[in-house]
């Protein structure tokens, strides 16, 4: 009785949330569980950023630059925010990001980088040979549970590696 | 003392419909392990970071020990009795079915764990594109089609399991059709989840498995319990456990009406498709007790069933005292 029961509740929420997708089709989907990239859209999207040459370089003043932060810049164009930087170590970053304080990590992260738990990387944008010869994949982070923001910075990147 | 038997059965000596059962089981049971391996293989290639996913594949792999475990215990059953093993080798089924048990209470207090850790943590997670012949995907996507597509088989082969296992008297054939069972309710929960996911709620996914995972444990107990009790020599019971079996009653009514039976004890437990059965009988009169009479009660139980293969009937002046149980501990079947 008890898992017929479970199996009906089962069905019950499946049929629900169909009927959800299929009405928030038109909106959004995925959607983020906090809203950022809605909230970016338009406005300002908050990317902390790490200095790890020549992927992100951080001037004496405050500059940001390299080849992360370029197409971050243009990411943040696509939707039409304007970058805010947030310069910190890769640790303090993390924490901020899973606190919700940034939307997107820079800094030369890879598929292997220990993060995992607090930032949820975009599948790999690049692969590149590591100095001692390893293939390296290069990932960037958004906050996890930021479906819609991670695929549609996944979306860009993946069209920018087409070109 | 007359012993009647004449040593436990082997595959050879179900009936001929039985038989044909049981070769379809077997086929079934092939079947079962070669769409699990396939299943296996791709929720493994499409999981990516997704953790419901990595479940469903440690489910899907867990669910490779049933049919393992049948295949098995229906090949060692083959094996006639010998010095070493006068009982014979039902009893892998037994085994079998403690295997069987154990994976699926596995399975169940696998999937709870690991989705209350998600919940309790907060742990969001992150489900992004696949790019496919040039075309970006949302992931989600894939993961629920994969999920739909690779759960058809385990359904329609659990059905057919399921309606085996009754005629059969077959406790791992029963245990397995659990299971299979319990994998489209998980499989049901991830799609639940991932689309849950999708409209950015991130409790969606472990809630969903908590919910499914106890209806599995359930099963993964009762199952473990009725394994046990059967290999613990409890009386036996029918194939779902869900009482003892009936043929408990018609072997004591067809001993206790014999003319020359003043008293009788029974007690049978289950080999794996097979009972023993042990009879003791109190003659009404010793001089109308003789030989022929007790192997022809001998050879009567056999006939009633043909579970009931190893029959040993013990004439005594009396009964044994440790067997007197009160009677309404003798459930009505």
């Amino acid at each position: 009785m008890t898992r017929r029961w479970a199996q009906r509740a089962v069905i019950a929420l499946l049929a629900s949330v169909i009927l959800m997708v299929g009405a928030g089709c038109g909106a959004q989907y995925p959607r983020d569980t906090h809203g950022s990239l809605r909230a970016a859209t338009g406005g300002s999207l908050r990317v902390g950023v790490s200095a790890n040459p020549p992927w992100t370089e951080v001037g004496a003043d405050g500059e940001v630059g390299g080849s992360e932060a370029r197409l971050v810049e243009s990411y943040a164009a696509s939707i039409g925010a304007t970058v805010r930087w947030r310069v910190g170590a890769e640790s303090v970053l993390a924490e901020e990001i899973d606190e919700g304080q940034l939307d997107v990590v820079i800094g030369g992260l890879t598929s292997s980088s220990p993060w995992t738990e607090k930032m949820a990387f975009t599948r790999p944008y690049a692969t590149v040979q590591s100095p001692n010869g390893d293939s390296v994949k290069m990932v960037m982070a958004t906050r996890p549970g930021e479906n819609a923001l991670l695929v549609s910075l996944e979306r860009f990147l993946a069209h920018q590696d087409r070109r | 003392m007359t012993a009647g038997s004449r040593g436990t059965g082997d595959g050879r000596e179900l009936p001929e419909p039985l038989q044909r059962t049981l070769r379809a089981a077997i086929r079934l049971e092939w079947l079962t392990v070669a769409s699990q391996l396939v299943i296996a293989v791709l929720v493994g290639v499409v999981s990516g970071q997704s953790q419901a996913m990595k479940v469903a594949w440690i489910d899907d792999a867990l669910s490779l020990l049933p049919p393992a475990a049948f295949l098995v215990a229906s090949h060692r059953i083959r094996r006639s009795p010998s010095a070493d093993h006068p009982y014979g080798f039902h009893r892998s089924i037994g085994v079998a079915h403690l295997v069987a048990a154990t994976a699926l209470l596995a399975m169940g207090g696998y999937l709870a764990v690991d989705s209350l850790i998600s919940l309790v943590t907060v742990e969001r997670p992150p489900i992004g594109i696949v790019v496919i012949g040039g075309h970006a995907l949302w992931a989600g996507w894939l993961m629920v089609v994969v999920m739909a597509v690779t759960n058809v088989s385990p359904i329609v082969l659990g059905h057919f399991k399921m309606k085996l296992a009754e005629p059969l008297h077959d406790k791992v054939l029963y245990a397995d059709a659990a299971m299979s069972r319990a994998n489209w309710t998980s499989a049901l929960a991830t799609i639940v989840g991932v689309l849950g996911v999708g409209l950015g709620w991130w409790w969606a996914d472990a809630t969903a498995a908590v919910v499914v995972s106890a209806g599995i444990v359930r099963d993964g107990v009762s199952n473990l319990r009725s394994a046990i009790g059967g290999l613990t020599d409890r009386r036996a019971r029918t194939f779902d456990d869900a009482r003892p079996h009936p043929l408990l009653r018609r072997i004591d009514e067809l001993a206790a009406c014999q003319p020359w039976v003043d008293a009788v004890r029974s007690r049978v437990r289950d080999e794996g498709h097979l009972f023993h059965v042990e009879v003791f009988v109190v003659p009404t009169d010793p001089r109308q007790f003789s030989v022929q009479r007790c192997a022809d009660l001998v050879e009567a139980l056999r006939s009633l069933d043909w579970k009931i293969h190893d029959v040993v009937v013990a004439p005594l002046p009396a009964l044994p005292e440790h067997q007197a149980f009160p009677p309404e501990e003798a459930e009505p079947a």
